[in-house]
């Protein structure tokens, strides 16, 4: 291709969505109604742990308007009845017992919500409570309460160098991550090891569209599904396989999302509903309120201990972690954030010995699963702190002792991985101009209130591990283009992201494409809208279907022109040689005769298998988020005010700069808000903010006065120009950043999340106490 | 069919400008009203409980939460929703400052961003971030980190002020 402006890549046009958006007409799996559609509701365990001894739901079952009734002996006939990640240990509703506050006994469908909620009331439900476990340092005690006496199915993926997987390696835990590398003895020649524990709390997505499906099983031989779901395939499969249905005969369709941030991988709301729906004969609809989303999937909180061997001038060597995440009741994405928290808690630095255990520790708490950072934020908050820490110990600047250890572009992170493909100095750089970090000094006062500044870098293996992707970019006879592909529009900008790539490899405007709907039936297969993937993985593929369709319109021009196809371009629908234009629509119309034509272009991308890797793969790219923090200290009250916050993340390319900002700034407030009050309160197996009004989320007052982000481009990433995955970084840095400000502040250290006015007050008279 | 615990009249208002009359129950809300018209779904629910904002819609130009709103409270009033912005399908200058500066991801709470927007405006067309900021952080984004949302605020009003001057 001659090398030609870009027109479409790196301008900040209106987003695909943004008329539908703005207007209102955008639709949402909530939007949808389908004609006899039925209302569910579920009924919940008031018990964090208990045996059921009985069920009597027939009065539910004899109430007006009410269609269908699920208990356990509705569910004793599905040929497997439960559901999971590599664990499949939820069950559709509970059978034996129920193992935390709001898992699912029983479920109706009728006419109207009302009527199924009355219906729920009717149902008489006896519970033998039994003790139970939320303390995830206790939860392996030989007298430790047990959430599964007998192992449900589970695999272990296969792994590569250095890594391992088990099962129930011990009690209440469903999973073992562990990684290794480099000679243990290396902790021997460290001038110093220093040990610290790190805990992190734990937070619900709080995505504004709830939880909601529309299931309709009416037929007995098809099932149509849509649904606010990250990934319809996997979903698919898994409806698939807990029914005993051929995947073809279920389509499982996509609309807009209205936000995720991890929670809606997997199935949650599908298979209740589609029970109901073949029980009732009608299509069901099954929408959960925003308190039955604190109930159905949140963050890992986690312990984390991280113990560190260094030489006397901060040169890095050796790593030895153990890592406990609170998974709660069902296995859900745990293993795979076992994984991933595993995998990256040496952060972005050389070492000469890694040794990682990552344990899922059962409670009688609500499910956790994927988040956003997906275990890459506990493992920043733990690491980023612990740096800074050691970095005061030695008596070095925590700037210096980044730098020092820093792996460089290229150097890999581990043996067997890809290498680092972003300029880790250059980011940190940034920071430090841009927060005024070497002037901090100047911040010191005699007065109350003590300022000070942090840095952090966060970090992940983003684009997830071994994710195939499959696109089709189909063009018309007129020039109009399909664009097909699994991603999920939950707000990333996907959809507009990837229809640039089409456009500008077509050399056609953006309005040509159009993004099809989301459609199992005839969307080529994909793994899932998360870990960043949208234009690292997918972008791949959709590029290469791009880059197909356009070497077939050309070759096909090439012929009818009788010259070879280098020769031409392809701009406006028009063929271009040299000064000559040609129109496409009637040379095809003149090949084909009067029914015209569609050029295919298909496009598939996987990482390539290596089991020289750890996670069997080398990792598609890595997500940094680099950031850094001016907080103003209260003495007297332990109030922490953040005056200067500031993000940036390596887009490589941005193929969208709004949207990339958008990304980093929204993750990193959410890093903000967990990093000062945002979390879910549990008080033994009762969660006790679970509503909008008591879990407070961040709202554009708590936004710092100076809060900024930078979306850096060096071109290093392995997606279409170069452009690297955006999403997550932005949130990795931020809590440790701001532990790391008040440490510079007032000398407190703080090693629990959130960064409250208790804990600060309680370091200072610490402190003060010491001396 | 249940019985109906809830009782039926018949409702009176103007939407978007135009009279409607309907019958509906006194335990319906404004929320659900609206969205029940095939035409009215641009009013999200989300927490259903007055914090959130996603549904906010205009109550003679007050800003309320739809979803705790009755619809029996809004009898002979004047309510806007966002189908009633676009003029023959052009953006207003709210909706058109919220797509071109990508104060938007997921769109959940949008319209209701979009409908706060407007009261703000309307009774302050020159506002200071301050005020924007304490007009916006009623209701929830959970996506921008609200920085775009400001922007498009701030671009909104001077594009307002420029159609009127």
């Amino acid at each position: 291709m001659t090398e030609l402006p870009l027109r479409t890549i790196g301008r900040p046009d209106r987003r695909i969505d943004a008329g539908e958006k703005v207007s209102g007409r955008a639709v949402y799996t909530t939007d949808i109604d389908l004609p006899g559609m039925l209302h569910a509701k579920v009924l919940r365990s008031p018990h964090g742990h208990a045996r059921i001894r009985s069920i009597d739901a027939s009065a539910a079952r004899a109430m007006p308007g009410v269609h269908a009734v699920l208990t356990r002996d509705e569910t004793a006939a599905i040929p497997m009845p439960v559901y999971g990640y590599f664990i499949k240990d939820q069950p559709i509703v509970a059978t034996d017992k129920v193992r935390y506050e709001g898992d699912i006994v029983a479920a109706v469908a009728a006419e109207d919500e009302g009527t199924a909620n009355r219906a729920l009331a009717a149902i008489r439900v006896e519970y033998e409570p039994l003790p139970a476990v939320t303390d995830i340092e206790r939860a392996s005690d030989p007298d430790a309460p047990e959430l599964f006496e007998k192992p449900p199915i589970g695999i272990v993926p296969k792994y590569g160098q250095g890594a391992s997987g088990e099962l129930r390696p011990r009690r209440n835990v469903c999973y073992r991550f562990s990684y290794e590398t480099g000679p243990a003895d290396a902790f021997a020649e460290c001038d110093h090891v220093f040990e610290d524990v790190f805990h992190f709390s734990r937070m619900h997505h709080l995505h504004l569209e709830p939880f909601v499906c529309i299931a309709d099983w009416s037929r007995e031989d098809r099932i149509e599904l849509w649904s606010s779901c990250q990934n319809p395939f996997p979903v698919r499969k898994e409806i698939a396989r807990i029914f005993g249905i051929a995947e073809n005969r279920i389509a499982v369709r996509v609309p807009y999302i209205g936000g995720g941030f991890g929670s809606k991988n997997g199935c949650k709301t599908e298979p209740v509903a589609l029970a109901l729906s073949r029980l009732a004969g009608r299509p069901v609809r099954f929408c959960l309120t925003l308190e039955e989303g604190f109930l159905t999937n949140t963050q890992h909180a986690a312990i984390l201990k991280v113990k560190t061997g260094v030489m006397a001038d901060g040169t890095l060597v050796a790593r030895e972690s153990e890592i406990l995440l609170d998974s709660g009741a069902y296995s859900d994405g745990s293993p795979l954030v076992a994984e991933k928290a595993g995998y990256r808690i040496p952060g972005p630095y050389r070492y000469r010995h890694i040794k990682t255990d990552c344990y899922c520790v059962m409670t009688n708490t609500a499910p956790a699963g994927p988040f956003r950072g997906f275990g890459g934020t506990q493992t920043s908050w733990a690491c980023e702190s612990q740096i800074d820490m050691i970095a005061h110990r030695l008596g070095i600047d925590p700037y210096e002792m980044r730098r020092k250890n820093l792996i460089d572009l290229g150097e890999p992170f581990v043996p067997g991985e890809s290498g680092m493909d972003s300029d880790l100095r250059e980011g940190l750089d940034l920071v430090v101009r841009e927060l005024g970090y070497r002037r901090r000094d100047e911040l010191q006062s005699d007065g109350p209130v003590k300022r000070g500044m942090g840095l952090a870098i966060g970090f992940k293996d983003g684009g997830g591990v071994n994710k195939p992707a499959l696109a089709r970019v189909k063009v018309s006879t007129g020039g109009d283009i399909f664009l097909q592909c699994g991603t999920a529009e939950i707000g990333q900008g996907a959809h507009t992201a990837l229809s640039a790539v089409v456009a500008e490899r077509l050399g056609a405007d953006r309005s040509r494409v159009r993004y099809m709907p989301v459609d199992t039936d005839h969307t080529p297969f994909d793994q899932g809208t998360n870990a960043s993937s949208a234009i690292s993985v997918m972008g791949q593929a959709v590029d290469r279907a791009a880059l197909s369709a356009r070497r077939q319109i050309l070759d096909f021009a090439a012929e009818k022109l009788g010259c070879p196809a280098d020769e031409l371009d392809l701009a406006d629908w028009e063929i271009r040689r040299g000064n000559e234009a040609h129109a496409l629509a009637p040379m095809i119309m003149g090949h084909f005769g009067g029914t015209g034509w569609e050029f295919v272009g298909e496009g598939f991308h996987k990482a390539k298998n290596s089991h020289a890797a750890p996670l069997e793969a080398p990792c598609v790219f890595w997500e940094i988020g680099w950031g850094g923090a001016q907080v103003a200290v209260d003495t007297e009250t332990g109030q922490v005010t953040v005056e200067k916050l500031f993000v940036t993340g390596d887009a490589g390319r941005a193929i969208h700069p709004l949207v990339c900002r958008g990304q980093d700034e929204g993750a990193a407030l959410m890093g903000l808000s967990q990093a000062l009050f945002e979390r879910m309160i549990y008080d033994g197996s009762r969660l006790v903010n679970g509503d909008a009004l008591t879990y407070r989320v961040p709202l554009a007052d708590d936004l710092p006065a100076d809060f900024r982000s930078v979306t850096q481009e060096q071109g290093h990433g392995p997606g279409p120009f170069g452009a690297k995955g955006m999403g997550e970084g932005g949130m990795l840095p931020v809590a440790s950043a701001i532990a790391n400000a008040i440490h510079d502040a007032v000398g407190v250290r703080i090693t629990e999340l959130p960064l409250s006015p208790e804990r600060v007050l309680a370091g200072l008279a610490a402190k003060n106490g010491d001396r | 069919m249940p019985e109906r615990l809830d009782p039926r009249f018949d409702l009176s208002f103007s939407l978007n400008g135009a009279p409607v009359g309907m019958a509906t129950t006194t335990a319906t809300t404004l929320a659900d009203l609206l969205r029940e018209r095939r035409d009215g779904r641009g009013t999200r629910l989300a927490c259903e409980r007055a914090v959130c904002g996603a549904c906010t819609v205009l109550v003679d130009d007050v800003p309320r939460a739809s979803c705790s709103v009755f619809a029996f409270e809004v009898g002979g009033r004047n309510v806007r929703t966002v189908e009633g912005l676009s003029d023959g399908g052009d953006l207003s200058p709210v909706q058109a400052a919220f797509a071109d500066n990508s104060a938007f991801q997921c769109g959940y709470c949008t319209a209701g961003m979009i409908l706060l927007t407007e009261a703000l405006l309307a009774r302050e067309p020159d506002p200071d971030d301050a005020t924007i900021r304490d007009w916006i952080g009623s209701n929830i984004c959970r996506c921008t980190g609200y920085s775009l949302i400001l922007e498009a605020v701030r671009d909104a009003a001077r594009r307002k002020r420029e159609t009127a001057s």
